[in-house]
C-alpha cells in the first residue's frame, strides 16, 4: 500500500519530502524523547485548576500540575490508596491537619515550593473567602477556617468540625499546587492561559480552541518526563481521529464514541483503552411543585418509574460487559469501606408494582417532559429512548425533549431533567455526592432550577454525618442519609461512565478512572 | 458620482449596523452567556461574580449603547471566554481561513469555468451531460458527508494524506477541495448557460464569418460577454466560502474563524461572536463592492452609465 513516507519520497523526492511531511512526525524523529502528540475532542477556557474544572482539563491537568496527595491507580484500581505527593506527611490532631511538603520542589519558572505556596493555594484569598479568585473553590473547602504555613515545609489546615477526609479531598482539584508570587503577578485570568505548575511538562503554547503545546520539565521532582514535548490538538470530527491515529499522525486519541470501538479495535497498530470513570450519569425528578399541575410531586409515581426501568437489561445492551447499572442509589464500589456489595435493591425492576403505585398516584396521563442535553454523555439518548418506552408499559407518558446546553435544559418546564451528575468522589466516603451534591448549598437545592427541597429527615441526618468522626458513627449516619434520599427518590443513577482513549499499539498505557491522561511515571512507557 | 458613492457607503453602513444589532439581540435573548460559559455545575455565586464581572447585570439597553460604541471606535474588548482581545484572536486565525478560502477559489475557479465553458461548447452532447451531473453532484453533496469520505479514504485507507490540522501544503488538500466542491459545481452550471446565452448572439455569428479562428472566437469574444453573471455568481459565492468554512473547519480541525465562530457561539462568547459578525459582514460588503467594480471594468456600458 501507498503510505504517507512513500508518497512523499515518490511525488518530491527524499530531500524535500521532510519539509512536506507533518510537524509532528518530523519533530518525534529529531529528538531523543519523542514528541507525543494527542488528539482530543475538545480543550478548555482556561487551565486555572478550580476555574478550569471539566473532563476536558482533568485529562492533561496532572502534566502541569501535582497534588498534594496522590491516589494510587496502580496498586489498587479503586484508586482509595494514598500515596505522597507534594505532601510527604499528613497528620491530624482534633480539627487541625498538619502537612509536611516535598523539599527542593521546583515551579515550572525556576522557583521553589514553599508552604506559603501551599498555604495560598488553599487559603481563602483564592478559594473560600469573601470574594475569592476562583469562587467555585468553596464547594470543595467547606468548612475550612484557617490554611496557615507553619515554616517552609509546613502547612496547617484547620476545619469547623473535625474531617477526617482531608488528605482524600486533596487527591481533588483543590490539591495543584499553585505558586502565589506568579498567580498574584499575573492575575487569575492571565494564569489560566499561561499556568504555572510543578508538574513534568511546562505549558509553552495554549490556544483554548485549538492547540496545548506542551514541553518536558527536567527539573520535575518525579524524574525526568519520558516525551520531549505534548501536544493536545483539538480534532472535533472523530473520523479525523481515528484516521490520524491509525495512520500514525496521532499517538493517542481521547474521547471514542462507544459503537465505534470495534472498529478501531481492530486495526493492528493501535490498542483502545478504557476506564471505568468515577461518575455515575443520571436523571433528576422535579419534586417541586413548579409546574403546578406537576404529578411527579407524588413520591409514588417516582418510584414507579424506578420500578419500571429495567436499567440491568438496558447497560447490557448498550455497553455489553463494559460497565453495569449501581442498584442501590449511594451504595458504590468508590465507598471503600461503606460499600455493601450485598444491598438489597428496595426498589427493583417490578412492572408489576410500578402499575400499582401509578395507580396509587392517580396520575392521569398527562405528558412528562424530560429534559436531555444533546450527547453530553456516551449512550444517554439511546437509553432514554429505551425507558420511555418502559414506562409507556406501565401508563406514564414521557416525552425525551433533547436540547443543545444545560442552559436550555434548564429551562422551565420540565418534570426529569439530566444534570452534568459529575459525581467526584472522595476516596473511600460517601460525602460526595450524597451529601455534597444534593444538600443544602448543592445547586440541585439552591439554583433557579432546583429540583428538590432537602426534606428536614435529609438535612438531620445529613448534619449528623457531617458530625461523625468514627467510622461506626459516619457509617450509621450515612445509611440513615442514604434512605433520608430514597425515601424521597428525586433522582436515578443510571450507570458506571466509561473514559475510553485510543494510543499506538507500541506505547503502554495505563487508564486512570479519573480519566486523567498521565504521560509520565507508572502510567505511560514508551518503545526503547 | 460622488453622491453615488456616498449612498453606497450609507448603504454599507446601515448594512453592518443592522447586523451587528441582529447579533445583538439574537446572542443576549437565546440564553445566558455565563451558564453556557461557566457550566452546569456552577453555583449562583460564581454566576453572579462573573456577570458583574462582565458588565452583563446591567440593563439591555445600557449593554447595547456600550457595544454599540465599542463597534465604532473597533474596541471589540476582551473575550469572556479567555480573556485575551478579541482582535488579537481573530486575527490570528484569519489568515488560516484567509489562505483555505483563497486556495478553495482558485480550485473552484479553475475547475468550474472551464468545464462550464465546456459544457456550452459541447451542448447536448456525452461531454456536457458529464460535466453537468458532476456539478449537479459539487453542490448537491453535503461538504460534511465529502469531508469525512476524503479522510477515510485518504487519510485512514490510503494513508498519503494527514487527516486534520494545518501547517503544510499537504494539509491544505482535502479540506481546500471540500470547499471548493461547491462553488465549482455552481459555477460550472452558471458558466455554462451564460455562454450558451452568448454563443447565440450575432456578434458571435460574425466573428465566425470574419474567419476569427475557433478558441479566440470563445476566449476573447464570448468569455468576455459572459463574465458579468460569472462574476456576480463568484460575488455571490465568497458568502458560501465563509460559510463552508464554518463547517469544513471543524472537520478538517482547520484553525481559521469558522470554528472560532462555532466555539464561540456554543459558548455564548458574546465579544469573540461580534467580533466576527463584524468582521464577516464587512468581508462580504467589501466583496460586493469589489464585484460592482468588476461590472464596471468588464462592461463598458456600465461604467458610461454611472458617468
Amino acid at each position: 500500500m501507498i503510505s504517507r513516507r512513500n508518497f512523499g519520497k515518490y511525488s518530491l523526492g527524499a530531500g524535500a519530502a521532510t519539509l512536506w511531511l507533518p510537524q509532528g512526525m518530523a519533530l518525534a524523529q529529531d529528538g531523543t524523547r519523542p514528541t507525543l502528540t494527542i488528539a482530543v475532542d475538545n480543550l478548555w477556557a482556561n487551565i486555572n485548576t478550580i476555574n478550569g474544572i471539566s473532563t476536558t482539563t482533568r485529562r492533561f491537568f496532572p502534566n502541569i500540575y501535582s497534588h498534594l496527595v496522590e491516589r494510587d491507580y496502580i496498586a489498587d484500581e479503586q484508586g482509595l490508596a494514598l500515596v505522597p505527593g507534594l505532601a510527604t506527611e499528613w497528620s491530624r490532631e482534633g480539627t487541625v491537619w498538619t502537612l509536611k511538603l516535598r523539599e527542593g520542589v521546583k515551579f515550572h519558572n525556576g522557583e521553589t515550593m514553599t508552604a506559603e505556596d501551599v498555604a495560598f493555594t488553599l487559603g481563602p484569598e483564592r478559594l473560600w473567602g469573601e470574594s475569592p479568585f476562583e469562587p467555585r473553590g468553596k464547594t470543595f473547602t467547606a468548612g475550612f477556617v484557617r490554611v496557615e504555613a507553619i515554616d517552609d515545609l509546613t502547612v496547617e489546615i484547620e476545619t469547623a468540625r473535625e474531617d477526617p477526609y482531608i488528605p482524600g479531598k486533596l487527591t481533588g482539584y483543590i490539591g495543584f499546587v499553585v505558586p502565589k508570587a506568579a498567580y498574584l503577578e499575573m492575575g487569575v485570568d492571565a494564569f489560566g492561559q499561561a499556568p504555572i505548575g510543578t508538574g513534568p511538562y511546562r505549558v509553552t503554547l495554549f490556544r483554548s480552541g485549538e492547540v496545548l503545546e506542551m514541553e518536558a520539565f527536567d527539573d520535575y521532582w518525579g524524574g525526568t518526563p519520558p516525551a520531549e514535548k505534548l501536544i493536545w490538538r483539538i480534532v472535533p470530527e472523530f473520523a479525523g481521529r481515528m484516521a490520524g491515529l491509525v495512520s500514525g499522525e496521532f499517538d493517542f486519541i481521547a474521547n471514542i464514541p462507544t459503537d465505534q470501538e470495534a472498529q478501531l479495535a481492530s486495526y493492528d497498530e493501535v490498542i483502545v483503552a478504557r476506564a471505568l470513570a468515577g461518575n455515575y450519569p443520571a436523571f433528576a425528578f422535579n419534586t417541586r411543585p413548579d409546574p403546578e399541575d406537576n404529578p411527579l410531586v407524588d413520591v409514588n409515581l417516582r418510584k414507579a418509574m424506578v420500578q419500571a426501568i429495567d436499567m440491568d437489561a438496558i447497560v447490557q445492551a448498550l455497553f455489553g460487559e463494559t460497565t453495569f447499572h449501581p442498584p442501590v442509589p449511594f451504595n458504590f464500589p468508590e465507598y471503600g469501606d461503606f460499600y455493601d456489595p450485598d444491598m438489597v435493591n428496595p426498589l427493583p425492576y417490578d412492572p408489576e408494582a410500578a402499575r400499582a403505585l401509578v395507580e396509587a398516584s392517580g396520575y392521569d396521563g398527562q405528558v412528562l417532559r424530560w429534559h436531555i442535553t444533546r450527547q453530553f454523555y456516551p449512550n444517554y439518548e439511546a437509553a432514554a429512548e429505551i425507558m420511555v418506552e418502559q414506562w409507556r408499559q406501565i401508563g406514564v407518558n414521557v416525552q425525551a425533549v433533547i436540547l443543545d446546553n444545560f442552559e436550555l435544559v434548564y429551562t422551565r418546564p420540565y418534570h426529569l431533567m439530566n444534570m452534568s451528575m459529575s459525581t467526584d468522589f472522595i476516596p473511600g466516603d460517601p460525602y460526595q455526592p450524597l451529601w455534597l451534591d444534593w444538600g443544602p448549598t448543592a445547586s440541585r437545592s439552591t439554583a433557579h432550577w432546583k429540583t428538590w427541597d432537602p426534606t428536614p429527615e435529609y438535612l438531620a441526618a445529613g448534619k449528623e454525618f457531617e458530625e461523625a468522626v468514627e467510622f461506626e458513627d459516619r457509617k450509621a449516619a450515612y445509611l440513615k442519609l442514604s434512605q433520608a434520599w430514597q425515601d424521597v427518590t428525586p433522582g436515578y443513577y443510571l450507570w458506571k461512565s466509561v473514559y475510553n482513549w485510543a494510543h499506538r499499539a507500541d506505547i503502554e498505557f495505563v487508564p486512570r478512572p479519573d480519566g486523567e491522561m498521565r504521560m509520565f511515571g507508572d502510567y505511560m512507557a514508551l518503545p526503547a | 458620482m460622488t453622491r453615488f458613492w456616498l449612498i453606497k457607503l450609507l448603504r454599507t453602513i446601515i448594512t453592518l449596523w443592522f447586523v451587528v444589532t441582529f447579533a445583538f439581540i439574537v446572542l443576549r435573548t437565546s440564553g445566558d452567556p455565563v451558564v453556557a460559559l461557566l457550566g452546569a455545575d456552577a453555583m449562583p455565586d460564581e454566576i453572579e461574580h462573573f456577570r458583574e464581572l462582565w458588565g452583563l447585570d446591567r440593563s439591555l439597553f445600557a449593554q447595547y449603547i456600550s457595544y454599540i460604541g465599542q463597534m465604532a471606535t473597533g474596541q471589540f474588548g476582551n473575550s469572556l471566554r479567555d480573556s485575551r482581545p478579541v482582535m488579537d484572536i481573530i486575527l490570528e486565525r484569519l489568515p488560516a481561513t484567509a489562505q483555505l478560502g483563497l486556495a478553495a477559489f482558485l480550485i473552484a475557479a479553475v475547475i468550474g469555468i472551464p468545464a462550464g465553458i465546456v459544457a456550452a461548447l459541447r451542448r447536448g452532447r456525452l461531454t456536457d451531460r458529464i460535466v453537468m451531473v458532476f456539478a449537479v453532484f459539487g453542490f448537491a453533496l453535503p461538504n460534511f458527508f465529502l469531508g469525512i469520505l476524503l479522510i477515510l479514504l485518504f487519510s485512514l485507507y490510503l494513508q498519503i494524506l494527514p487527516s486534520s490540522g494545518t501547517g503544510t501544503f499537504l494539509h491544505l488538500l482535502m479540506p481546500s477541495i471540500t470547499l471548493a466542491t461547491f462553488t465549482a459545481g455552481t459555477l460550472a452550471r452558471f458558466t455554462r448557460s451564460a455562454m450558451l446565452e452568448v454563443l447565440e448572439k450575432p456578434y458571435m455569428r460574425a466573428a465566425a464569418a470574419r474567419g476569427v479562428p475557433f478558441w479566440q472566437r470563445v476566449l476573447f469574444h464570448a468569455l468576455p460577454n459572459a463574465a458579468i453573471p460569472i462574476v456576480t455568481v463568484i460575488g455571490l459565492n465568497l458568502g458560501q466560502l465563509v460559510a463552508g468554512a464554518i463547517v469544513i473547519e471543524s472537520v478538517f480541525a482547520w484553525p481559521g474563524i469558522g470554528r472560532l465562530l462555532v466555539v464561540a457561539v456554543s459558548q455564548r462568547d458574546l465579544a469573540v461572536v461580534q467580533g466576527l459578525v463584524l468582521v464577516i459582514a464587512v468581508t462580504m460588503v467589501l466583496a460586493n463592492l469589489i464585484v460592482d467594480l468588476l461590472y464596471g471594468l468588464l462592461d463598458p456600458r456600465i461604467r458610461e452609465g454611472a458617468k
